[in-house]
C-alpha cells in the first residue's frame, strides 16, 4: 500500500513546476560550482606548490648551518583540500601563512589571492547549495502535502479507504523524499562528473568515502525540511497558511540564525583588538629590556660583546629564552581568545540545523574553522619536533656551547648553537596528518546525532498532528 | 474607481495572516536586532577611542622627530548598522612611517577576521529578506488569486476598465507595504537614538531618509515582480512557487554565484606578484638612495649609544660629534628618497586595492540585474560603508601622510637639524665620556669598577628619563573626513535609477500581461 502511495506522490509531482523548476536551478547551480571550483583548485594547487618549494628551498639554504635551522624563520602554507568542493568552511577569511623558526611563531595571516571585500559570500559550495537552496525547495514540495490535498478533497477519499493514516503519511514522506532526492543526487552526479573529467581534481578512495558520507548527511538534512513541510502542513488548513509559517521558520533558521551568530559571539565573549594585543606586547619587551640590562638573568646578559669575560651566554640565554615564551604567550592567546569568540557563536547558530550540516560537513571535508585549531596543534608539535632535532644535532658538536635560544646574532659570535651543517633529508618537514574516515566520523558524531534528533523530533510532531487531522 | 479599489484592497490586506505575520516578524526582529548592532557599534567605538588615546600617549612621549610613527584608525560608521557594506572587512588603521607602507600582500587580521564565518546582520538584511518576501507574498495573488476566487470577472464585467483595477491594486499594495517599513524604521531609530554614544549629524539623518525612501522603492519594485508573476499564471499557486525560486535565485544565489564567478574569472595579483613589485621597488629605493650617498662616509669613530623610545622605536640618546656630522649629511638625502618611494608604495598598495574593487564591480554587475542585490548595494553606498567610502579613508590618509613628512621636514629644517635623530647637544657625549673615563677606567679594583659602570649606567638612564618629550603642540591631527552628501548621492543615483526602472519594467510588463488576461 505504501508502495502505491508513493508511486502516486512521485506521479503528481513529476512534471509539476516545483519539480521542474528544482532540478533545472540544481542542476544549473551545481554545475557553475563544479567549473567554478576546478579553476580555483587548480590555482590555488599551482600557488601552494610554488610557495612550499620556495620555503623548502630556503629550509635547504638553512640547512647549510644547524643554527640557521634553528632561528631562521621559514614559511609553512596550508594546504588546498579537494573536498573544498563540498564544504569550502569559509577557509578564504581565515588565516593560512605561518612563519615560524624553531623557537617562535609570528601571528598567521592570510596571504593568497583572497579579496576581503568578498569576504561576506558564500561560496558555492555543496553545502550551501543544499542547505539554501535544496532545503527551500524541499519546504515548497512539503508545504501542501496535508492541506493541499485536504483543500482539493482528496485527502479524505484516500482515508475513506481501509488505508491507516500512518500509512499514508510515510507514503507522502518517502515520495516526497524521491522527489527533493532526485535534484540532489543528479545535481551531485552532474558536478562530479564535472570534477572527475577534468582530471586536476585528485579524489582518493578515503575521499570518495567522505563524499558518500556528505551525501547520506545531506539526505537527513533535507529530511528535516520535508519532515518541518509535514509538520506545519498538518497542523494549518489552507496551504498559504502553511507557506507563509514557513517561509518564516526558513528565514529564522537559514539566514537570520546564521548571521546573528557574529553578534552572539562578539557580545557574549570580548577580545582585546589587534591594536591592544601589540601594545602588550611592546609593553612587555620595554620591561624585559629592562630586566635584562638590570642583570634579573644574570650579570651582563646585556652585553653582545665577543670576549668572554665581558659577556654571559648563559644568561642572555635565560633571558631570551623568557621573552620568546612571553611573546608566543601573548600571541597564541590572542588566536585562541578569538577562536573561542568564534566558537561561541558557533555554539549559538547549532540551534539551527543548517548549521549543524554544516559544521559536520566541514568536519568531513577537513575545512574550516576546526582545521585551523587542528593545524595549529600540528604545528606546534612540528616546532617541538623542529627544537628536539636541533638539541640532539647540537649535541654531537663539542664545540657548541648548547644554549638554545632565539637569537641568531650571538648564536653566530658564541657558537651557542652548533655551526655545523646538517643533512637536509633528515631535518624535520611539516606535512598536515589528514583525518581518516573514522576520525571524521568520530568528530562528527554529536552532529549527526543532533540531525537525527531533529528527524525523529518532527516524524514524531507530525505523526502526532496527522493521526488528529481533520479531513472534512 | 482607481481609489475605491485600492482602499478595498487595502483593508483586505490589512485583515489576512500573511500581513499580521510580515508585520510583526519585521517588527520584533527589529527589536531585537537593532540593540544588539547598537551595542556593537558602541564597543566599536569605544575600542577607536582606546586606540586614538594610546597613539595620543605615543605621541607625548616621542623624544626626536624620526620615531614620529603614529597609527591613524578610522572611526567606526554609526550608519553601519543599517548597512554593513565592507566596513569590518578592511584594515580600520594605518601605521604613518617614511620608511614601509603596511598591508601591501598579506590581509592583516582584524580583530574581526575569522567572524567573517558568519553572514554579515544588519538592517538591509532584515529588509532584502523578510520584507521583500512579504511583498512577494502580498503580491503573487492579486491577480491570480482573484481569478480563482471568481471575483475578478465580476469586477471586470462592470464598467470598471483593466488599467485602473491594476492601477488600485497596485496603490493597494504599495500602501500595505509602507506599514511594515515605517515600523520597522520607527523601531531601529528608537532602539538608536537613545544610545549615549549616538549622535547623527544631520548629512546622517538625510542618508537615513535616503535609506527609507531607498526601501519604499525596493519594496514598490519586489511587488510589481510579484505582481507580473501574478499577471503571468492562471493558478495562485503556480505564481507562488515561481516567485519563490525567483526570489531565491535573486536573493542569495545569483550573488553569491556571482562573487564566486568573479574571484575566479578577473583575477587578481598573486601574494608572490606584490612581493615582487614590492622588491622592485624597495631595491630601486636602495640603489637611489646608495647611489646618491656614495660621497658620504663614515670616518670610523662615530659612536652611539641608543634608548628605547616612543612607538616601540630606539632614538640615538647620545651621539658623538662624528655621528651627528655624518647624520646631518645623510638624512638631507636619504629622508626625501624615503618619502618619495613611500609614494610609489602607496600606489602599489592602491592599485591592488583596484583591483579588488574591480573583481567585486564584476560580481556586482553580473548580479545587477537582481533588485535585491541593488538594494542592498544602494544600502551601504549610503550608508558609506562600500568600497567608494573606504577609498575616501584611503586617500584622507594619503594627505595625511604628506601633512606629517611636512611638519617634521619643517620642524628639522629638511632633516639637517640634529633634533631628528637625537635630543642631545653637541659636547653632551663628550662629557659623559669624561665622566666614563675617568671614574671607571681609572678604578684599579674590579669591584669598584663595576660598581662605577653601574652609577654610569644609573646616570645615562636618568638622563634619557629627563630628556623632555617634543612640544608637538603643533602636530597635525588626522581628522577623517567622511564622503561629502553631493558625492554618497552621485554614487546612488544610479543604482537607485537602475531600482526604480526595474520598478516600472516590471509594472509596465504586468500591465501588458494583464490587458491579455483570460479573467473566466
Amino acid at each position: 500500500m505504501i508502495g502505491s502511495i508513493v508511486r502516486k506522490e512521485i506521479l503528481e509531482n513529476f512534471l509539476s513546476l516545483r519539480f521542474v523548476l528544482s532540478l533545472l536551478l540544481a542542476i544549473m547551480v551545481f554545475t557553475v560550482s563544479g567549473f567554478v571550483f576546478i579553476r580555483k583548485y587548480q590555482q590555488q594547487v599551482q600557488d601552494y606548490s610554488k610557495n612550499t618549494n620556495q620555503s623548502l628551498a630556503y629550509l635547504r639554504g638553512h640547512a647549510e648551518r644547524l643554527y640557521w635551522v634553528a632561528t631562521l624563520k621559514h614559511e609553512i602554507y596550508r594546504k588546498p583540500k579537494a573536498l573544498a568542493l563540498c564544504a569550502e568552511g569559509f577557509e578564504k577569511s581565515i588565516p593560512n601563512y605561518f612563519l615560524l623558526s624553531a623557537f617562535s611563531r609570528d601571528y598567521p595571516e592570510i596571504r593568497g589571492r583572497t579579496n576581503a571585500l568578498l569576504f561576506g559570500f558564500y561560496d558555492v559550495d555543496w553545502v550551501y547549495i543544499i542547505s539554501l537552496f535544496l532545503s527551500f525547495a524541499a519546504l515548497i514540495f512539503s508545504y501542501n502535502s496535508c492541506c493541499g490535498e485536504r483543500e482539493n478533497g482528496t485527502l479524505r477519499l484516500i482515508l475513506a479507504g481501509p488505508v491507516p493514516r500512518h500509512k499514508v503519511l510515510l507514503g507522502k514522506y518517502l515520495g516526497l523524499m524521491f522527489m527533493v532526492g532526485v535534484p540532489l543526487l543528479l545535481g551531485i552526479l552532474v558536478n562530479l562528473i564535472i570534477v572527475t573529467l577534468s582530471k586536476d581534481v585528485a579524489l582518493g578512495g578515503c575521499e570518495w568515502a567522505k563524499i558518500l558520507s556528505i551525501g547520506v548527511l545531506s539526505l537527513l538534512y533535507l529530511s528535516i525540511f520535508v519532515l518541518l513541510g509535514m509538520f506545519i502542513s498538518s497542523r494549518t488548513s489552507r496551504s498559504v497558511s502553511s507557506m507563509v509559517i514557513l517561509l518564516f521558520l526558513w528565514v529564522v533558521l537559514i539566514i537570520l540564525v546564521p548571521s546573528s551568530g557574529r553578534v552572539v559571539a562578539k557580545t557574549l565573549r570580548k577580545v582585546p583588538t589587534q591594536a591592544r594585543m601589540h601594545r602588550r606586547v611592546t609593553e612587555m619587551e620595554e620591561k624585559w629590556l629592562e630586566d635584562l640590562l638590570a642583570g634579573k638573568y644574570g650579570e651582563n646578559a646585556g652585553s653582545t660583546s665577543p670576549n668572554i669575560g665581558e659577556c654571559n651566554p648563559p644568561a642572555r640565554a635565560r633571558g631570551y629564552t623568557a621573552l620568546t615564551e612571553a611573546r608566543n604567550k601573548i600571541t597564541d592567546e590572542h588566536i585562541n581568545q578569538i577562536t573561542a569568540q568564534v566558537a561561541v557563536g558557533r555554539r549559538f547558530t547549532r540551534i539551527s540545523p543548517t548549521e549543524i550540516y554544516r559544521q559536520a560537513c566541514e568536519t568531513f571535508s577537513g575545512t574550516g574553522i576546526r582545521r585551523f585549531t587542528e593545524l595549529r596543534r600540528q604545528i606546534s608539535r612540528y616546532q617541538a619536533d623542529l627544537k628536539d632535532y636541533v638539541r640532539s644535532r647540537d649535541a654531537e658538536d663539542p664545540n657548541s656551547l648548547h644554549l638554545l635560544y632565539d637569537e641568531m646574532a650571538t648564536a653566530e659570535i658564541w657558537r651557542t648553537i652548533s655551526h655545523n651543517p646538517v643533512d637536509f633529508s633528515t631535518v624535520p618537514k611539516f606535512q598536515e596528518r589528514e583525518l581518516a574516515l573514522g576520525q571524521s566520523l568520530q568528530l562528527a558524531i554529536w552532529d549527526i546525532g543532533l540531525l537525527a534528533l531533529f528527524n525523529l523530533v518532527f516524524f514524531a510532531a507530525s505523526f502526532v498532528s496527522f493521526l488528529r487531522y481533520d479531513v472534512r | 474607481m482607481i481609489w475605491k479599489i485600492a482602499k478595498k484592497e487595502f483593508l483586505l490586506n490589512l485583515m489576512t495572516f500573511k500581513f499580521a505575520v510580515g508585520v510583526i516578524v519585521c517588527v520584533i526582529l527589529m527589536f531585537v536586532f537593532m540593540p544588539v548592532l547598537v551595542n556593537d557599534y558602541e564597543q566599536r567605538l569605544k575600542d577607536y577611542n582606546e586606540n586614538v588615546a594610546a597613539n595620543e600617549a605615543e605621541l607625548r612621549k616621542v623624544k626626536v622627530y624620526k620615531n614620529i610613527t603614529p597609527t591613524v584608525y578610522r572611526p567606526p560608521n554609526v550608519l553601519s548598522v543599517f548597512g554593513r557594506g565592507v566596513d569590518e572587512q578592511l584594515d580600520n588603521f594605518e601605521k604613518i612611517d617614511i620608511d614601509q607602507v603596511s598591508g601591501i600582500g598579506t590581509t592583516i587580521i582584524q580583530t574581526n577576521t575569522l567572524l567573517s564565518v558568519f553572514p554579515a546582520l544588519d538592517v538591509a538584511l532584515i529588509f532584502k529578506i523578510v520584507v521583500s518576501i512579504l511583498a512577494l507574498l502580498m503580491a503573487y495573488d492579486v491577480i491570480s488569486g482573484e481569478k480563482e476566487q471568481g471575483t475578478l470577472k465580476l469586477m471586470l464585467s462592470g464598467t470598471t476598465a483593466r488599467h485602473q483595477v491594476l492601477l488600485g491594486k497596485l496603490v493597494a499594495g504599495l500602501m500595505t507595504l509602507i506599514v511594515p517599513v515605517t515600523a520597522a524604521f520607527l523601531v531601529g531609530l528608537l532602539a538608536l537614538l537613545p544610545s549615549r554614544m549616538v549622535s547623527l549629524t544631520g548629512v546622517q539623518w538625510f542618508c537615513i531618509a535616503l535609506m527609507y525612501f531607498a526601501s519604499l522603492v525596493f519594496v514598490a519594485a519586489i511587488f510589481n515582480l510579484g505582481l507580473l508573476l501574478s499577471c503571468l499564471s492562471k493558478s495562485s499557486a503556480i505564481s507562488l512557487v515561481f516567485g519563490l525560486f525567483l526570489w531565491l535565485f535573486l536573493a542569495s544565489i545569483l550573488s553569491n554565484s556571482s562573487a564566486y564567478i568573479a574571484s575566479q574569472f578577473r583575477p587578481i595579483d598573486s601574494p608572490d606578484e606584490l612581493s615582487g613589485k614590492l622588491k622592485a621597488v624597495t631595491d630601486a629605493r636602495k640603489s637611489e638612495s646608495d647611489e646618491l650617498t656614495k660621497g658620504i662616509k663614515k670616518d670610523g669613530s662615530e659612536t652611539v649609544t641608543n634608548a628605547l623610545g616612543a612607538f616601540g622605536h630606539t632614538y640615538s640618546a647620545l651621539c658623538n660629534k662624528s655621528e651627528m656630522d655624518y647624520r646631518r649629511k645623510l638624512y638631507p638625502v636619504t629622508e626625501p628618497i624615503k618619502i618619495k618611494y613611500v609614494d610609489k608604495l602607496l600606489s602599489l598598495k592602491e592599485m591592488h586595492m583596484n583591483g579588488l574593487i574591480r573583481q567585486k564591480q564584476l560580481a556586482e554587475t553580473i548580479a545587477g540585474s537582481s533588485p535585491i542585490v541593488l538594494y542592498e548595494d544602494l544600502m551601504s553606498i549610503l550608508a558609506g560603508t562600500n568600497s567608494g567610502g573606504f577609498k575616501q579613508y584611503i586617500d584622507n590618509v594619503r594627505d595625511y601622510r604628506g601633512e606629517v613628512a611636512d611638519y617634521i621636514r619643517s620642524k628639522t629644517e629638511n632633516f639637517t637639524s640634529t633634533f631628528y635623530f637625537t635630543p642631545c647637544k653637541e659636547g653632551d657625549y663628550e662629557r659623559m665620556i669624561e665622566v666614563y673615563y675617568k671614574t671607571v677606567l681609572e678604578a684599579k679594583d674590579k669591584a669598584k669598577k663595576a660598581e662605577l659602570y653601574k652609577t654610569v649606567v644609573a646616570r645615562f638612564n636618568r638622563m634619557v628619563k629627563e630628556t623632555p618629550s617634543l612640544d608637538l603642540q603643533d602636530f597635525p591631527k588626522f581628522t577623517y573626513r567622511p564622503r561629502s552628501i553631493t558625492q554618497t548621492l552621485r554614487e546612488a543615483i544610479p543604482t537607485l535609477g537602475f531600482l526604480i526602472i526595474a520598478g516600472i519594467l516590471f509594472f509596465s510588463f504586468s500591465f501588458v500581461a494583464f490587458l491579455k488576461y483570460d479573467v473566466r
